[in-house]
């Protein structure tokens, strides 16, 4: 027994190494598996509110640049419903008011801002200033102002973490604009403006310069939000589908808010793909 | 002696906080986003000569641990920072000077500049390459590992010897 002491007291360092290198392991290991829990990630209350004020501070002094690109924004969307007051013939856009108001649309789009983000990982998160308090749900969509930023992936109560589109677990479904080919959207390099799309079949016609659009397959997403252009076409040898370079248009790193995508026929549509599925 | 303790916690909350404030935020250029500075192992590279090896193992293992909450990416840092925190003792062995490590602190005020700069350029690079490993947690992505930790080894070194060289801390 007391030579078991010694020995124990004699290796004590190289067994707290191992120890602890176990525990790390561990936790990277289960942290990759299953993601669900709220202490691990920076939607823990604590480094959230720290987060959310050096953010505040770093706000202030974009303040400037972010008015102007809420201006541009809101003058686009104005410019949309002035498009589609001129263009309808008879008093459309009478209907199109009628159905801002109306709650039972599809898709509504709750703001947040961004308090936190990581974008030069290999596996890259966001943190939003909303959570279950505003309504948001795991697995709810976000989008930036110029296109998909990634899902929902765990909550608190006042913050979200969001799985970016950065990300090696994310997969987004994806469809090339008016070819109706789809795939999906992976990222495996480094460079945070280029993804991979995947799954397109060899017969594919596409070329250069083509579209990536969202496909509306999937729950988070709705169709027809863009993502990029297609920059190069890969082959690979005895493989039925193209490996292809997509170029996002827009850029993750210097994003400010986003918007949740709250779909409201979520239930009903999980309920029909899970029957598929049997 | 108690004041070397009161030094060293003063440090670690210095230079935690700069870390995940401030360095935490990186400096992306353009495509080219290898260089992430990372100075944080330089904590557990300074804790006096004389401390428990064990200790100094926990030590190591409490503040990965912490910045990986900021990070969120549990398990990842604190693999790294728990390694370099073992291999310190073989490290310092290796290098001790002929007299000894005479004052018990690690630093480039006790053991001269060159001496100091050697033994940080070991730690950092070790921690980094073993952080990028882990991180990416397969060798699928050796390239990137490579140029991740040649790169940020670099700027974080400069920054290292330049608080370093500033400070020039006598514990």
């Amino acid at each position: 027994m007391r030579n078991l002491l010694y020995l124990i007291f004699r290796f004590s360092a190289f067994l707290a190494f191992l120890v602890l290198e176990l525990i790390c392991f561990y936790l990277i290991v289960n942290y990759n598996k299953s993601q669900g829990e709220i202490w691990a990630h920076s939607s823990n209350l604590f480094v959230g509110s720290i987060n959310a004020r050096s953010q505040k501070v770093e706000d202030f002094f974009e303040l400037n640049q972010k008015n102007d690109s809420l201006l541009l924004e809101n003058a686009r969307l104005l410019e949309t419903i002035l498009n589609f007051r001129m263009t309808s013939e008879n008093n459309a856009f009478q209907d199109f008011e009628e159905t801002l108001q109306d709650s039972t649309l599809d898709y509504q789009l709750i703001p947040a801002n961004v308090v936190s983000k990581t974008i030069h990982l290999r596996n890259n998160y966001l943190t939003l200033s909303k959570g279950k308090k505003d309504g948001l749900k795991v697995g709810m969509g976000v989008l930036g102002k110029n296109g998909v930023i990634g899902i929902i992936k765990s909550l608190s109560d006042n913050y979200a973490t969001v799985l970016l589109i950065l990300n090696g677990q994310s997969r987004t479904s994806v469809k090339i604009l008016n070819k109706e080919y789809h795939g999906n959207l992976v990222w495996e390099s480094s460079d945070p403006r280029l993804m991979n799309l995947k799954d397109v079949p060899r017969h594919a016609n596409i070329s250069k310069g083509d579209t990536i659009v969202t496909s509306g397959y999937s729950i988070s997403y709705p169709a027809n939000v863009h993502l990029g252009t297609i920059d190069a076409i890969n082959y690979i040898k005895g493989s039925n589908s193209y490996d292809i370079d997509v170029r996002l248009d827009y850029d993750l790193s210097n994003i400010s808010y986003a918007y949740v995508v709250a779909f409201q026929k979520k239930e009903e549509k999980e309920t029909v793909v899970e029957l598929q599925d049997e | 002696m108690n004041k070397q303790v009161t030094r060293n916690i003063i440090r670690a909350v210095f230079i935690l906080a700069i870390q995940v404030i401030l360095l935490k935020r990186n400096l992306t250029l353009g495509e080219f986003n290898y260089v992430h500075l990372t100075v944080y192992s330089v904590i557990i590279a300074m804790f006096p000569y004389n401390w428990n090896r064990t200790l100094i193992i926990f030590l190591g293992f409490a503040t990965g641990l912490f910045v990986d909450i900021f990070y969120d990416s549990i398990g990842v840092h604190a693999g790294a920072t728990t390694f370099i925190a073992y291999v310190r003792y073989y490290i310092l062995n290796w290098m001790s000077p002929t007299e000894g490590y005479k004052k018990d602190s690690l630093t480039a005020y006790q053991l001269g500049v060159p001496w100091f700069f050697t033994y940080v350029a070991i730690m950092i690079f070790l921690h980094l390459i073993f952080l990028y490993s882990l991180e990416a947690f397969s060798f699928v992505y050796l390239k990137e590992i490579i140029l991740r930790t040649i790169f940020s080894f670099i700027a974080s070194l400069f920054l290292v010897m330049f608080g370093s060289l500033i400070f020039n801390p006598k514990y």
